[in-house]
């Protein structure tokens, strides 16, 4: 404690009474001020060495189990990519993987363009705009359980908005999608978009409020059109946060667990299976850690599909930004 | 003063402490999954009977289906501290005595003179190498038919269906009464037992060779056909609402003549009596419906495993909790609550707390035992181990949601799934 005080004094985070101060230099002369720096040095290698151990390192043995016959417990028998390419030919993954790629394109989609559409709404210098925003926003604070299980029963046929609308008259009412197999994966979108789309407002208020006045001016006196200001000039303008809400956006979906665990624990059937469902069945249903643990490495590689060109641009773009200073 | 009494309470509280590990009272450590309602209450008794034996009792039961237990207890044995003793059942039993030591209980069992009361096939399940390391609680007849007095009343029905033909066409008369014929809901282990059902009431042997044997010929036989063709029937009889509710959610309407047949291991026998309802009066209770001539009998058996241990007070407790669980005063007590039948052959059910269901349960057994028609359930983990069993259970649970897939289409996928998972 007394270490961490010291190396915060020592980089000026808390300000040095003024009674030490006049002491400072005896201390100084004592503990000398590389010794605190090396102790601040310390402190930071040991959490940086906990998290690698704990992310880097486990990631690695759960690739290395992937090779394996793990079954029950780890067991180091080598067995090379079969889990793999039998994983690859199940029913399962494939019903997982398409349906993530139904999910996440949808997620991803309407939670952009309608957390845009509440961003420029919002914009526009509405009154009470702290709680709508926060009203928006709420969502993002309830935990994806929470939503799974909300959503489950405002969907469900008997008692949710199918029993509501039909006991206000419409008896010939139906929305059933939660129990149809083929629309049910458009229920998790509804859900998560209902979850996230608050997020995706919120950061592009903050960006569109990061702009500089001086465009909407000059775009004002061009003529433009609001429509035509927002889509043409204000957007292009933050391109780089529309990017960074496409990116978050899609790990948030390809690692979707909760909610349909919660919406509709993988049915009807398997129709609403996803990659982590599988991953979860594999390693804690089945008692398959080997196949469990391939599952989880190829959603690791998918994530990495999203997230290196993302890292690429990103170095791209901040050189860019040098080179033209 | 404050100071020195405090180390008087805390000199006292260390003497009492160690006075009382030297004398290291029995005690058992328990994980399973029954922990409220009929299943709570029965293991609640089983806890009382080993109490007033001599041995602490800790349960600690973790809800939910078997695997999630399963993986407290895969989680406590990696930490090397498994419980003293814990619920296993099947072919798991072997699978898991290789990941853990476990304790051979040949001499009690021997001691107790309880091989010669417990039928083969169970003792089969419950021995490793020959050797009993976990005992058998209870048996229960998966393939049981509940029907709802009221919508049998409404159809002008007085017994159950003997066969599908006989259920189909009762189901069709209730489906034209405005009743939902099967109450399901449609969570995947509940699909697959369906498919059970189906297949045992076509042919347990063809059962015992496609699904207990993977023998592909089999899987790909006309039996198996049959049992596709009838689930698809039984599935056009289920409300397409229903998807991934517990079978328990259906009691109530069930009772009230809006759903017409639940098929539902005994356990449901347990639910129901809890909840007050009444064999005869609110409802019907006997086997599924079967073509072949003697009883068959789908098992689900629960077995209660002893993990080694170093501490001298856990093994004194698993010795006092084995010779209960091996007691006939156990069989009753646990059996009468939870709605199963005893896994002692030496008891009859003819105390008042059981009911009539269970008595049928029971001679059903031992009329299946004779035919050799006794076969593992699928759907509970009993013929395969978790990994065929859930490679299986994702061809039926698609199966039974998705209309589109013929039976000739399902019978495909599921031999195929078999071939891959082998």
């Amino acid at each position: 404690m007394v270490a961490i005080l010291a190396s915060q004094i020592g980089h000026g985070l808390v300000p040095a009474p003024e009674q030490g101060r006049a002491r400072w230099p005896r201390a100084r002369r004592f503990w000398g001020v590389t010794a605190v720096e090396q102790i601040a040095k310390l402190v930071a290698v040991l959490a940086l060495a906990v998290a690698v151990l704990y992310v880097v390192g486990f990631t690695l043995w759960t690739t290395w189990i992937s090779f394996t016959d793990s079954t029950l417990l780890p067991n180091y028998t080598f067995v090379g990519i079969k889990h793999y390419t039998r994983l690859l030919q199940t029913r399962i993954w494939q019903v997982a993987y398409a349906n993530l790629a139904i999910y996440g394109f949808g997620f991803m989609v309407f939670a952009t363009a309608i957390g845009l559409l509440l961003a420029i709404l919002i914009d526009q210098k509405v009154r009470a705009e702290n709680l709508l925003r926060t009203i928006y926003l709420y969502p993002m604070a309830l935990s994806f359980v929470v939503t799974g299980t909300v959503w489950s029963w405002l969907l469900n046929p008997g008692i949710g908005i199918q029993g509501f609308v039909r006991g206000l008259g419409w008896t010939g009412f139906s929305f059933g999608w939660l129990v149809d197999r083929d629309m049910a994966i458009y229920t998790v979108v509804l859900a998560a978009v209902w979850q996230a789309s608050g997020f995706a407002m919120a950061l592009f208020l903050a960006g569109l409020r990061s702009l500089d006045a001086d465009l909407y001016k000059a775009a004002q006196i061009d003529g433009a059109g609001p429509a035509r200001m927002y889509l043409r000039i204000l957007v292009p303008a933050m391109w780089p946060i529309v990017i960074a809400v496409l990116v978050i956006l899609l790990q948030f979906a390809i690692k979707t667990y909760e909610l349909v665990r919660a919406l509709t624990a993988g049915g009807p059937g398997i129709a609403t299976t996803l990659p982590t469902t599988v991953v979860y069945d594999y390693m804690f249903q089945r008692g398959l850690m080997g196949a469990g643990s391939a599952a989880a490495v190829m959603l690791l590689l998918s994530l990495l599909v999203i997230i290196v060109p993302y890292a690429i641009y990103r170095r791209l773009s901040a050189r860019r930004r040098i080179r033209h200073g | 003063m404050l100071n020195k009494s405090l180390l008087a309470i805390c000199v006292a509280c260390a003497l009492g402490l160690s006075s009382a590990n030297v004398q290291a009272e029995p005690r058992i450590t328990v994980i399973s999954q029954w922990s409220a309602g009929a299943e709570g209450d029965a293991m609640n008794a089983f806890g009382h009977l080993v109490t007033k034996a001599g041995a602490k009792w800790e349960h600690n039961p973790v809800s939910g289906f078997t695997t999630e237990m399963m993986n407290k207890l895969r989680a406590d044995i990696i930490a090397g501290k498994p419980p003293a003793a814990s619920q296993l059942k099947g072919p798991e039993i072997q699978a898991w005595s290789q990941i853990a030591p476990t304790v051979n209980m040949d001499a009690l069992v021997a001691a107790a003179g309880y091989e010669k009361v417990v039928s083969p096939d169970l003792a089969r399940l419950h021995k490793v190498q020959g050797h009993w390391v976990s005992l058998p609680l209870q048996v229960y007849r998966v393939n049981t038919l509940y029907a709802s007095k009221k919508a049998m009343d409404k159809i002008g029905a007085t017994a159950l269906p003997k066969t599908w033909d006989e259920f189909n066409a009762m189901a069709k008369k209730m489906a034209a009464a405005g009743i939902t014929p099967v109450a399901h809901g449609g969570i995947a282990w509940a699909d697959t037992m369906y498919f059970d059902l189906s297949l045992i009431g076509v042919s347990p042997d063809a059962y015992r060779r496609a699904i207990m044997n993977l023998d592909d010929k089999a899987l790909r036989g006309p039996e198996v056909l049959a049992a596709f063709k009838q689930l698809r029937q039984m599935t056009g009889w289920m409300s397409p609402a229903n998807a991934g509710q517990h079978w328990s959610v259906f009691i109530p309407p069930l009772m009230k003549g809006e759903y017409g047949f639940l098929m539902m291991g005994g356990w449901a026998s347990g639910v129901l009596k809890r909840g007050k309802f009444e064999e005869g009066k609110d409802y019907l209770c006997g086997s599924t419906p079967t073509s072949v001539a003697k009883p068959v009998f789908d098992l689900n058996a629960d077995g209660l495993i002893f993990w080694e241990t170093k501490n001298a007070d856990l093994q004194a407790g698993q010795k006092i909790t084995a010779q209960v669980a091996m007691g006939k005063e156990f069989s009753r007590t646990f059996t009468q609550i939870n709605g199963s039948i005893p896994a002692r052959t030496d008891i009859e059910l003819t105390d008042s707390t059981y009911q009539d269901c269970q008595r049928d349960a029971a001679a059903t057994l031992a009329g299946a035992v004779a035919a050799n028609q006794v076969v593992l359930s699928l759907a509970h983990n009993m013929a395969q181990s978790n990994s065929i069993t859930a490679a299986l259970r994702d061809v039926l649970t698609e199966f039974v949601h998705n209309n589109s897939i013929t039976p000739e289409e399902g019978q495909k996928r599921l031999a195929d799934a078999a071939n891959a998972a082998r």
